[in-house]
């Protein structure tokens, strides 16, 4: 899962905010007002800015709860299936309810070590 | 960790990511607009996902604002056919086809002449009558045009009586005199006795023009409305008859029919004449059913106004057109969709039966298990096959609804129990996104 350039995941390009850059980058290369090449240049660097501030800038925790319905480690890649989730946001007391999560999660080790 | 945060969390990202790649996009000798494009397109498909609210979004208030601003379109739209009601020239083409029309009927005495005075009237007045219309409205809608039909000081009255002695003359000669002779005698005796004038009224074949453009006038004034919408000279004719043919197939009888009925035709105008809105009301109605879908409250305001409305033909043509086309879009919603899905059924059917016989009898199982709206695909039944359907919408649902992307530190498990660290995540749940820097999760297998 690792970018081979820079050592960070992209597996934030899956969220909404990574889904959103590639659409626009889909679109500037369909004009061909830039390459494919470019465009694997600016996700390198919003998987480089993303997890620096996801790390930097986000104090918030989370606790949830919830009844696991599949779970995989493969490639080092934890993936949950969880069902009847409940979270609960620690700054405001706010919980969320869903039915079904599912869970990515890479580990982080790999980021830290180098 | 909350959703107001990830707006400025987001923005932070999205400035980073545009500073970093400036060099590389100078490298590449791409110019700074796309970069910017790229920053706006970007923006703007996270905004369209709706999952937080973003620094760069407007803020909630634009869309109180949009509410109110569709309400001033409506009026527009009702306004324009109010202000293009029917019209005298049409009127007077619909007369000058009911003058060819050879039909004559007994039983439209009283109404024959109405036409003539009023398309008289309408000729001659609309065009200057159009420019002040409240006058010719304010003049009718009341229950008063009874009392206005005989009011003495109409100037009207011997003008039209003298034309009418001069029609008769010119037609019948000397056969007329006696009519003329009783027009003549009427306009020198009788114009100021308002009683004897409307018992005059009934004896005289062309006499009822004098009343007609006070008395009728809310009658044909509807019948005008109503005949421009729906374009129907048949209409026309039967309602109002030539005074010509009337007067020859029916002058003989007249002079003597009349006589006898003259006291019956003034009863029943007296009857109908103190409410003319229910014998209107009733034609204008029906035939306004038609005409409601897509002219509605204006047409009615129309009729309920008895403007003499100006219209032209094409204007009128492009109605009907339009109510036609409007009707036949109905008829083919409502008809023929149902009659094809029918068909498909029936068509599934057969193909049922077929497959019984040939080699595809195992689709003939899954028939029978298929809701009946799969039967129109029945061909690609592996392809609809429910089963894989609802599979795949799970998976989207997994993967598109409620997903947590993540590091997580430490996954641990004793038995059934697992209990994981997790950090700096992204998490989209209901449609909401929510940015957390440790999470710690707990659940059973």
């Amino acid at each position: 899962m690792a970018s081979s350039a820079t050592n960070y995941y992209d597996l934030y390009r899956h969220g909404s905010l990574g889904v959103a850059l590639t659409d626009a980058l889909d679109e500037l290369i369909g004009d061909e007002r830039i390459d494919p090449q470019l465009a694997m240049k600016v996700l390198t660097q919003f998987d480089r800015v993303i997890a620096e501030t996801l790390q930097e800038k986000v104090k918030a925790r989370l606790t949830f709860k919830g009844s696991l319905d599949t779970y995989r480690f493969c490639d080092e890649v934890w993936t949950f299936l969880i069902r009847n989730v409940t979270f609960k946001l620690d700054n405001n007391s706010q919980t969320v309810q869903a039915d079904k999560v599912k869970i990515v999660s890479c580990s982080s080790k790999k980021t830290d070590e180098k | 960790m909350s959703n107001t945060a990830v707006g400025t969390v987001y923005d932070t990202i999205i400035s980073e990511v545009i500073n970093a790649v400036h060099v590389d996009f100078e490298e590449n000798g791409v110019d700074d607009g796309a970069l910017e494009d790229l920053k706006k397109t970007w923006q703007h498909k996270l905004s369209q996902m709706k999952v937080a609210q973003f620094p760069w979004d407007p803020k909630p208030e634009p869309m109180a604002q949009s509410a109110p601003a569709p309400t001033p379109t409506p009026a527009p739209t009702t306004a324009p056919p109010a202000a293009a009601p029917p019209n005298a020239p049409a009127a007077t083409t619909a007369y000058t086809q009911s003058t060819l029309s050879p039909q004559s009927s007994a039983q439209s005495l009283s109404l024959p002449a109405t036409l003539l005075p009023n398309s008289n009237a309408m000729a001659v007045k609309p065009e200057p009558a159009f420019a002040q219309v409240e006058p010719g409205i304010k003049q009718e809608p009341g229950l008063p045009p009874v009392h206005q039909g005989y009011n003495p000081t109409n100037g009207a009255r011997p003008t039209a009586a003298q034309r009418a002695a001069l029609a008769l003359e010119n037609q019948y000669g000397q056969r007329a005199a006696a009519s003329i002779n009783a027009i003549h005698s009427g306009i020198a005796s009788q114009p100021p006795n308002p009683t004897a004038q409307a018992q005059q009224v009934p004896r005289q074949g062309q006499v009822p023009q004098h009343m007609n453009p006070q008395h009728m006038n809310p009658q044909h004034m509807n019948s005008q409305h109503m005949n421009p919408q729906h374009m129907n000279p048949q209409h026309m004719n039967s309602q109002h008859m030539n005074p010509q043919h009337m007067n020859q197939q029916h002058m003989n009888h007249q002079q003597q029919y009349r006589q006898g009925v003259a006291a019956a035709i003034q009863q029943q105008m007296q009857q109908q004449m103190p409410r003319p809105r229910p014998p209107n009301g009733l034609p204008a109605a029906q035939l306004d059913g038609s005409a409601d879908t897509l002219e509605g409250g204006s047409s009615q305001a129309i009729s309920d106004s008895n403007e003499p409305a100006v219209m032209s033909r094409a204007q009128i043509d492009e109605h009907l057109h339009a109510q036609l086309a409007a009707r036949a879009k109905q008829m083919e919603g409502g008809g023929l969709m149902l009659p094809l899905k029918k068909a498909a059924k029936g068509r599934g059917a057969v193909a049922k039966r077929q497959s019984a016989d040939g080699p595809a009898q195992f689709d003939g199982l899954d028939d029978d298990i298929k809701s009946e709206e799969d039967d129109e695909d029945a061909i690609n039944s592996d392809l609809d096959d429910p089963d894989d359907v609802g599979e795949d919408d799970e998976d989207d649902d997994e993967t598109m609804g409620h997903m947590m992307l993540c590091m997580y530190d430490k996954v641990q498990r004793v038995k059934n129990k697992w209990k994981c660290i997790l950090k700096d995540g992204v998490l989209t749940v209901n449609g909401k996104e929510y940015v957390f820097h440790k999470a710690t999760g707990e659940y059973e297998w």
